[in-house]
């Protein structure tokens, strides 16, 4: 798993081929190019790939629509424009200036990002055009009372820049300093993708209350993936003005930023070839399209709507190409095809089989639910509810639909906070905590209705699970150091050791498959596994046989008895088919209008009359 | 201070004339978003259009800068004319851009309605080029009615005009929504899309005729802005859309009530900020304002906090 040819489908030697092509081309590049005129395209190229897999991390890998992206690069530039020109009289060196713009820039992505995080999809959209229009105006309007921004006439006449001993003035010094930047931001996109980080993000782009809830802290990782995108965009800012020997309003409004997200969308969202190819094109394309040069930005208009309509996932987005000796599902090892019902059945034995009982209910309390109640307006979903979950128990929950057993299991998570009571799981309150922490203290739950992430791989979606148990910061993973290193082997041993639990349901073909193209008994297996790769010592399984055929549900049934006798789970379960129950349980509770109205043993709490009651109705009506 | 007061009485009817039309705007908004969820980035620009429809009705009536024929029926033809285009080009925009991305995520519509802009705006710019069109309205109206003064308020026959016909607009898409059937199906595809179909409404239907109803008012907003300012240009739909969205947001978003009440409140707040600001500063206060009302109360100044269901 190392270097290996899962990364990106090619051998090494191959990848070595790959690399001296490319340095070759980018060494030779600007020495062929036909003039300055092309000399400056292709660096201008440069730049804009920078700019789409900058914009790329923030609307790419965690999908939130920065509409204030181009802002950011206009804080970049200005910031090396008041402090390395005449203007100021100000004259920092280069090498100095560049780290300061780049992390301050962050820090406006920071700080704008922690503003507005609460929001989702559209009004964040609005509140970055907001302050991205806000920025244009004071660019225009600081001239006065003192010149700070030079107004409409921006800031020109840039120091000329030093890096190590070398002046970088010629266009073709340029266009190498560009593009090595290029390259870095280049392989910095892919190293973070291919880490927790990346999968953070795609977690959260899939939906972001499962990715809550599986122990992503998606507030932190939102504000990452804002944070990051302007440090590229500061960063190329500085580059851009420096290059253009001025900055002007005019470079950081709105048709800037449609350029950009056009590039990132021609690419395909989140996909690093592509975006760097979508930045290419549209760099060299309108060049070749020159005479129609008033239709230029109409094009890219047409381009969003078209490609939205046709084509949402980019120009390279699902041609996988450079992965070779993709295991097809109907093949095995040999690539003989096999038969459709030797599919369907591999790998049962080893689930059905009932192994050694190692662990059974204990007498210490795990979870303490005391006095717990949750308001909804007028509604009472959970009223004064108190109940004990003992370590190593099967605790089955049962009730009338609406009676509030998912809500428990939301208030334990922590998606909804109690109106009053309290969770104290291991001594410790879990009241008011965010979902994430929860997760990270050992409390891992499943989802009635399936919230798988459903485009990312069966290993992804388990090495999700993981997430809260990796601490690997952006510049560990960045540089692949070794706790990165360390903790990515780790996270990739666990997730195949979590799946192989299932047998052969979730194995071998199936980590490379989507979630979606998973069956539905598979999916909900694969919810459970996800719950589990979070080292969770307790699993809230919500109705996991719902929607199973008598076979599966019998194998779901002995697969929660396993779990615990087995794996030493605490199990706490909503189940609404009673053989399930039955089979599983060690003790069962009734709920109904958010009250506890029995507990005990299935038998006592099937033959208890209140229970009857809510089920079937009183007696004489 | 005292200047201030001295400027208040003006600094109001100029806000009321400003807030009409920025809730014309924020109604467009504010109807789409209450049934499809999205933000129309594109009716910024079908405001635009619908400015230059009015331009260019005025300028076919017109000889030498001197209308033709009577003013007032001018001035509704240039109305109806604006309305039409702006309303045909907003079911247009769903046709073609929005209605093949119904099941697409959010963000895909969104980006969709960012192109339909940009396209729109450029188009604008291609076929009509960048310089200011100017609306030759000063013949429209007789020189002894032109302007009215109440004490040291100046009041422009424009200004009534654009109010009075503004309230007329929201009167009577008010009793449309409330008082027809159409209305009743359309508060009820608001409410639950799915459940309306099941009832037997046709929500295809009902978004054209969301789209339809909202562009045309958005259009009446440009040519009554052309009107009142005698410019339009291909930028304009840019800065009047976020206000439009302001506007609706301040309302609560999905309110058509609240829309108009946001579109007013907006107007006198921009108004009011002049006296204390620059006038160059007067769209940071309003950009301001739109962030900070997101950030606390996204749900708007009258709205409700609905928690997300999971």
């Amino acid at each position: 798993m190392k270097d290996g040819p899962t990364d990106t489908g090619l051998s090494k030697s191959t990848r070595l081929i790959l690399y001296w092509a490319v340095a070759l081309i980018l060494a030779g590049a600007p020495l062929i190019m036909p003039g300055t005129y092309w000399l400056r395209i292709y660096t201008m190229a440069g730049l804009y790939v920078m700019l789409a897999l900058g914009l790329n991390v923030v609307a790419g890998f965690a999908g939130l629509l920065d509409l204030a992206y181009v802002a950011f690069f206009g804080i970049g530039g200005y910031i090396f424009a008041l402090l390395s020109s005449i203007h100021l009289g100000i004259h920092l060196p280069f090498l100095l200036v560049l780290p300061i713009a780049a992390l301050a820039t962050m820090g406006f992505g920071f700080a704008l990002g922690s503003t507005s995080m609460r929001l989702k999809g559209d009004y964040l959209a609005i509140v970055t055009l907001a302050f991205s229009q806000i920025f244009k105006l004071l660019l225009l309007n600081l001239d006065r009372p003192v010149n700070i921004t030079g107004g409409v006439n921006g800031i020109y006449n840039l120091d000329p820049i030093t890096i190590m001993g070398f002046r970088i003035i010629s266009p073709v010094a340029y266009s190498y300093l560009i593009w090595f930047s290029a390259i870095i931001i280049i392989l910095a996109s892919f190293r973070i993708k291919k880490s927790r980080y990346g999968r953070g993000w795609e977690a959260i782009r899939e939906d972001e209350l499962a990715a809550e809830v599986m122990g992503v802290n998606t507030t932190w990782m939102k504000l990452m993936a804002f944070a990051g995108g302007a440090f590229i965009a500061g960063a190329t800012g500085v580059l851009f003005a420096s290059f253009q020997d001025s900055v002007f309003p005019n470079n950081f409004d709105f048709p800037q930023l449609v350029i950009v997200y056009c590039m990132v969308i021609l690419g395909g969202l989140g996909n690093i070839m592509g975006v760097v190819l979508g930045a290419v094109l549209l760099s060299a394309l309108p060049e070749f399209l020159r005479e129609y040069g008033a239709y230029r930005m109409m094009s890219y208009g047409l381009i969003l709507i078209v490609l939205m309509a046709l084509r949402p996932q980019g120009i390279l987005g699902e041609i996988e190409f450079l992965r070779r000796g993709r295991r097809r599902p109907d093949k095995d090892e040999t690539r003989v095809l096999k038969s459709s019902t030797e599919l369907y059945y591999d790998g049962e034995e080893r689930i059905t089989d009932q192994s050694t009982r190692e662990y059974s209910k204990s007498n210490r309390v795990i979870l303490e639910i005391r006095n717990l109640t949750q308001n909804f307006g007028g509604l009472k979903a959970v009223d004064y509810l108190s109940l004990d979950l003992f370590e190593r128990e099967i605790l089955s929950i049962i009730g009338p639909n609406g009676s509030g057993k998912t809500t428990l299991f939301n208030l334990i998570s922590g998606i909804y906070t109690a109106t009053s009571g309290d969770i104290i799981f291991e001594g410790y309150n879990l009241r008011g905590l965010k979902p994430h922490q929860v997760v990270k203290r050992g409390i891992a739950r499943t989802f009635q209705n399936l919230r798988l992430f459903d485009n990312m791989t069966v290993l992804d979606n388990v090495k999700v699970g993981q997430f809260c148990q990796t601490k690997s910061g952006p510049v560990s993973t960045l540089l692949h150091l070794p706790l990165h290193k360390k903790e990515e082997d780790q996270v990739e041993v666990w997730a195949n050791k979590v799946l192989g639990l299932f047998g052969a349901r979730l194995t071998g073909y199936r980590f490379g498959q989507k979630a979606t193209s998973l069956s539905f008994a598979n999916r909900r297996r694969l919810e459970i596994a996800r719950a589990m790769s979070t080292n969770a010592k307790v699993l809230m399984l919500d109705e996991p046989s719902a929607g199973m055929n008598p076979q599966e549900t019998v194998e779901i049934t002995n697969f929660i008895k396993r779990l615990r006798d087995v794996y030493g789970y605490t199990v706490l379960v909503i189940e609404h088919k009673l053989n399930v129950v039955r089979t599983i349980s060690d003790r069962v509770i009734a709920l109904d209008y958010g009250k506890k109205i029995a507990e005990g043993s299935y038998e006592e709490v099937a033959n208890n009359k209140q229970v009857i009651e809510a089920y079937l109705g009183r007696k004489g009506h | 201070m005292d200047l201030y007061l001295q400027q208040l009485p003006q600094q109001l009817v100029n806000g009321l004339t400003l807030g009409g039309v920025y809730a014309l705007i924020a109604v467009g908004y504010t109807m789409v978003y209450g049934i499809l969820f999205m933000l129309n980035f594109a009716h910024g620009e079908v405001y635009m259009i619908g400015g230059f429809a009015g331009w260019w009705a005025l300028h076919l009536l017109s000889r030498n800068n001197i209308p033709l024929v009577n003013a007032a029926i001018v001035i509704s033809l240039m109305l109806i004319i604006a309305m039409g285009v702006s309303g045909l080009l907003g079911v247009a925009i769903e046709r073609f851009a929005y209605r093949p991305l119904r099941k697409a995520p959010r963000m895909n519509l969104l980006l969709s309605a960012l192109g339909v802009s940009i396209f729109l705006q450029n188009l604008v710019l291609t076929y009509q080029g960048a310089e200011i069109r100017f609306f030759h309205v000063s013949s429209l109206i007789p020189e002894s009615i032109r302007t009215f003064h109440i004490g040291n308020v100046v009041v422009s026959f424009m200004r009534i005009l654009v109010i009075f016909t503004t309230f007329m607009l929201m009167a009577l898409l008010t009793v449309m929504v409330k008082k027809t059937k159409m209305g009743k199906a359309m508060r009820a595809t608001a409410q639950d899309t799915e459940a309306a179909a099941f009832m037997g409404i046709d929500v295809d239907r009902i978004i054209v005729i969301v789209f339809l109803i909202g562009s045309a008012l958005g259009g009446a907003a440009g040519t009554l802005v052309g009107l009142l300012f005698t410019q339009v240009d291909y930028y304009v739909g840019f800065q009047a859309g976020l206000k439009g969205f302001t506007a609706a947001v301040l309302g609560g978003i999905g309110n058509i009530f609240g829309a108009m009440m946001g579109g007013i409140i907006l107007g006198l707040v921009e108004s009011l900020a002049t006296t204390f600001f620059p006038a160059s500063y007067k769209d940071v206060v309003a950009f301001v304002i739109l962030i900070l009302v997101l950030v606390f109360r996204p749900w708007g100044l009258m709205g409700e906090k609905i928690p997300e269901k999971v």
